[in-house]
C-alpha cells in the first residue's frame, strides 16, 4: 500500500501543520487548496486516502469533491475523510454512521476540527491505513 | 318631589291680570316670562320650553285653545293652565281634550294659585325624571349595541384567528383571520361542527379540554400548517368556564411563521459563527502542539514561525470576535448614536492616517480628490468604521505598488464616495455573494488574506442605518470600485 494522502484544505495553516508531521512519519502528502485543484492532484497523485475541508470556496466544496473522486473508476477503495469544524455542535447535521449516509455524502468518515496533529497521525496509520492493508 | 325653581310663561292680554300672576309666582321663587297677546304667547312658548303656560282662554289675536294647541304640537309633554273668566263645563271638556292639564276659573285667590302650581311643577318633575330615564335607557341600548358592532369590528380586524365553540362541539363565532390561517374559506358557518376542518392538533387540543371533567387550563403549542403555503401557527385554547361549568372554548391561532424564521437565521448565523471561530483556533492548537511537543525537531527558526503564525490567527480571532459583536449590537438596534454634522474630507485623512502603515506595506499610492464640502449627518464612529473598512478592503485586496483612489462628489441629496483599487477584482459570482455574513472570496489571490468575512455585512448595516446604499462595481484581476451613498447634512 503505498503511504501516500492528498490533502485538501484552504488554510494554509493547517497544510503547514499537519504535511510535515505526516511526512515525518514516512507519507508522503500532497497539498491543494480548493476542490478544483483537488481532483486534478488526485488524478496525478492518486492517493489511497484524501482528507478534505468541508468549506472551501463555497460551502459544501467538500461534498462536491467527494462525489467527484467516488465518481471516478477505480475509486471504489479510496478512503475519502472529510475533515471540518461544521461538526454536530455546529447544527450542519451529517453522519456517516450507516451504510446509506456513506453512499450519499460518498465520504468514508469524518473528523471534527480541531484535530491535533498528533490524533490526526494515529488515526490515518492506526485506523484507516491498517484497514486499508487488511 | 317637584321643581322648586319653575320656568313659566303667562300668556294674558289683561295687563293686570298678568302682572297680578307674574308678582305671585315670583314671589314664590319662580321665573316667569309674560307674553301679552296670543301670537308673542305662541312665539315665546315655542321658542323655549317652560315647566309650566298659563294660557288666557280669550284674547282678541288668537284664541287661548290656538295657543294651547301649537304649543303641545311641539312640546307634547307641557303642562298647560288655563285661565278663564267664563268657566264652564264645555271649556274643561275642550281645553282638557285639547291636552290643558287644569283650568283656573278667573278670578282667583293666591293661595289657590300657588296650591295649583306646585302640583303642576310636581307632575312637571315626575314627567322631566321620566324622560330622562327613558333617554338614558336609550342611549344605554345605543350604547350597546354600538358596543357590540364595535366588538365584532375589533374581532374581526385582529390578524390573529379566534373561534370559539360551545359545549355541542358548534363553532359559535369566528373571524375571518381563523378562515384565512386555517384555510377553511367557504366551508364553514357558525353552528356547524367544525372538527373535521380543524388540523389534528387543534382537534387534539379541543378533545382534551372537553373530555376532562376538571378544570384544563390553556394548551398552547405550534402547529404546522402546508397547503396552500407553509405555515407555523401558535394555537392557544382556553376552556370558557362559567359558575364552574364549562361552557366551550376559544381558540386563538397566531401566525409565528416569521418569527421562525428568524428563529432559524440566528440560529444559523450561531453555527457559522462557531465554524469561523472554530478555523483560526485549530490552527493555533495545531502550532502549538508541534512547538510543545516539539515534533519536527529542534530547529528554532520552525518554531518561532510557528509561534508568530499563532499569533496572527490570535489576533484574526479578537477581530472576528469584535465583529461578531459589532454585527450582533448593529442587528439588536443596540447601537447609541450621537448625531453630528461630519465632515467628510476630514473623516478621510484622519482614516488614512491611521492606516498609513497598513498603505506603506504594501507600497500603494494614495490619491483624492472631491472630498471637500461634503458633509454628513452622522455618527462618527459609525463613518469611522464604515470608511476603515472599505479603505482596508481596497488596501487588503490591492495588489503590490498599486492605488487607492477615492472620489467624492455631490450626487442630488446624496453625497457620494467612491473608493477604487488596482487589486485583484472579483468574479460576477463572488459580487453577488459579498453581503453574506461571513462570505469571503476564495481564489488563488485571497489565500494569504484574512479577514472574518463580517466587514461588509457592518458596512451594510451602517450604511442602511442612515438609508444610505453602496454600489460595487468590479472586474476579476483588474479592479473594484466601492461607492457609498449617504444623504448630504442638513445642518447650516
Amino acid at each position: 500500500m503505498d503511504k501516500k494522502i492528498l490533502m485538501v484544505d484552504d488554510d494554509t495553516d493547517l497544510i503547514n501543520i499537519y504535511k510535515p508531521v505526516l511526512e515525518k512519519e514516512g507519507y508522503t502528502v500532497e497539498t491543494a487548496y480548493d476542490s478544483v485543484e483537488g481532483l486534478e492532484k488526485f488524478k496525478e497523485f492518486n492517493p489511497p486516502v484524501v482528507v478534505v475541508d468541508l468549506a472551501m470556496e463555497h460551502f459544501d466544496s467538500g461534498f462536491v469533491l467527494c462525489h467527484r473522486i467516488k465518481k471516478l473508476p477505480n475509486t471504489e477503495n479510496v478512503r475519502v475523510i472529510i475533515m471540518t469544524s461544521a461538526g454536530h455542535d455546529t447544527g450542519i447535521r451529517f453522519s456517516t454512521d450507516t451504510d446509506e449516509e456513506k453512499n450519499w455524502i460518498k465520504a468514508d468518515d469524518y473528523l471534527e476540527k480541531p484535530i491535533s496533529p498528533r490524533d490526526l497521525v494515529q488515526y490515518l496509520s492506526e485506523k484507516i491505513f491498517k484497514e486499508l492493508e487488511d | 318631589m317637584r321643581i322648586e325653581q319653575g320656568k313659566i310663561l303667562v300668556v294674558d292680554d289683561e295687563l293686570g291680570m298678568r302682572e297680578g300672576i307674574r308678582r305671585i309666582l315670583e314671589m314664590y321663587g319662580h321665573n316667569v316670562d309674560t307674553a301679552s297677546n296670543g301670537t308673542e304667547g305662541i312665539e315665546k312658548g315655542i321658542a323655549n320650553e317652560y315647566d309650566l303656560y298659563f294660557i288666557d282662554l280669550r284674547m282678541p289675536d288668537v284664541e287661548g285653545t290656538q295657543v294651547l294647541r301649537e304649543i303641545k304640537l311641539v312640546y307634547p309633554e307641557a303642562i298647560c293652565v288655563i285661565v278663564t273668566a267664563y268657566a264652564s263645563i264645555e271649556t274643561a271638556v275642550e281645553t282638557t281634550r285639547l291636552g290643558a292639564y287644569q283650568y283656573i276659573p278667573k278670578p282667583f285667590e293666591p293661595d289657590e294659585l300657588q296650591i295649583l302650581v306646585n302640583r303642576a311643577l310636581e307632575r312637571r318633575w315626575y314627567i322631566l325624571e321620566a324622560r330622562r330615564l327613558r333617554e338614558e335607557q336609550e342611549r344605554r341600548l345605543l350604547q350597546v349595541a354600538h358596543e357590540q358592532s364595535r366588538m365584532r369590528t375589533i374581532i374581526n380586524s385582529l390578524d390573529d384567528g379566534i373561534m370559539v365553540i360551545n359545549q355541542e362541539g358548534q363553532v359559535v363565532l369566528f373571524n375571518p383571520g381563523f378562515i384565512k390561517l386555517l384555510n377553511v374559506e367557504s366551508k364553514i358557518e357558525v353552528g356547524d361542527k367544525v372538527w373535521q376542518f380543524l388540523p389534528d392538533e387543534l382537534n387534539k387540543q379541543l378533545r382534551e379540554i372537553f373530555s376532562k371533567k376538571e378544570q384544563v387550563k390553556a394548551i398552547q403549542q405550534e402547529i404546522i400548517i402546508h397547503p396552500p403555503a407553509k405555515l407555523v401557527i401558535m394555537a392557544n385554547t382556553t376552556p370558557i368556564i362559567d359558575k364552574g361549568e364549562l361552557l366551550g372554548v376559544v381558540s386563538v391561532l397566531r401566525d409565528i411563521s416569521e418569527l421562525k424564521k428568524i428563529d432559524i437565521m440566528r440560529s444559523q448565523f450561531v453555527d457559522m459563527a462557531a465554524h469561523e471561530l472554530k478555523s483560526p483556533l485549530s490552527a493555533v492548537q495545531g502550532y502549538l502542539e508541534l512547538v510543545v511537543d516539539k515534533t519536527l525537531g529542534d530547529d528554532p527558526d520552525l518554531y518561532e514561525n510557528y509561534l508568530k503564525r499563532s499569533l496572527d490567527r490570535t489576533k484574526s480571532l479578537v477581530n472576528l470576535i469584535n465583529d461578531l459583536l459589532n454585527v450582533t449590537r448593529l442587528e439588536a438596534g443596540k447601537v447609541r448614536r450621537e448625531i453630528n454634522r461630519q465632515d467628510i474630507s476630514e473623516l478621510l485623512s484622519e482614516r488614512l492616517n491611521f492606516m498609513k502603515n497598513d498603505i506603506k506595506e504594501h507600497n500603494l499610492e494614495v490619491r483624492i480628490s472631491g472630498t471637500e464640502q461634503l458633509f454628513v449627518d452622522a455618527d462618527r464612529i459609525d463613518l469611522q468604521r464604515l470608511f476603515t473598512q472599505v479603505i482596508s478592503n481596497a488596501i487588503q485586496y490591492n495588489r503590490e505598488n498599486g492605488s487607492i483612489t477615492i472620489n467624492g462628489s455631490r450626487n442630488g441629496h446624496y453625497i457620494r464616495i467612491d473608493v477604487t483599487d488596482t487589486g485583484i477584482g472579483m468574479r460576477p459570482e463572488d459580487k453577488e455573494r459579498l453581503f453574506e455574513d461571513f462570505f469571503r472570496a476564495k481564489n488563488e489571490h485571497t489565500r494569504e488574506i484574512t479577514g472574518t468575512g463580517l466587514g461588509l455585512t457592518i458596512v451594510k448595516k451602517i450604511v442602511d442605518a442612515y438609508a444610505g446604499k453602496i454600489e460595487i462595481e468590479s472586474e476579476y484581476e483588474k479592479g473594484t470600485t466601492f461607492s457609498v451613498f449617504l444623504p448630504a447634512s442638513k445642518m447650516e
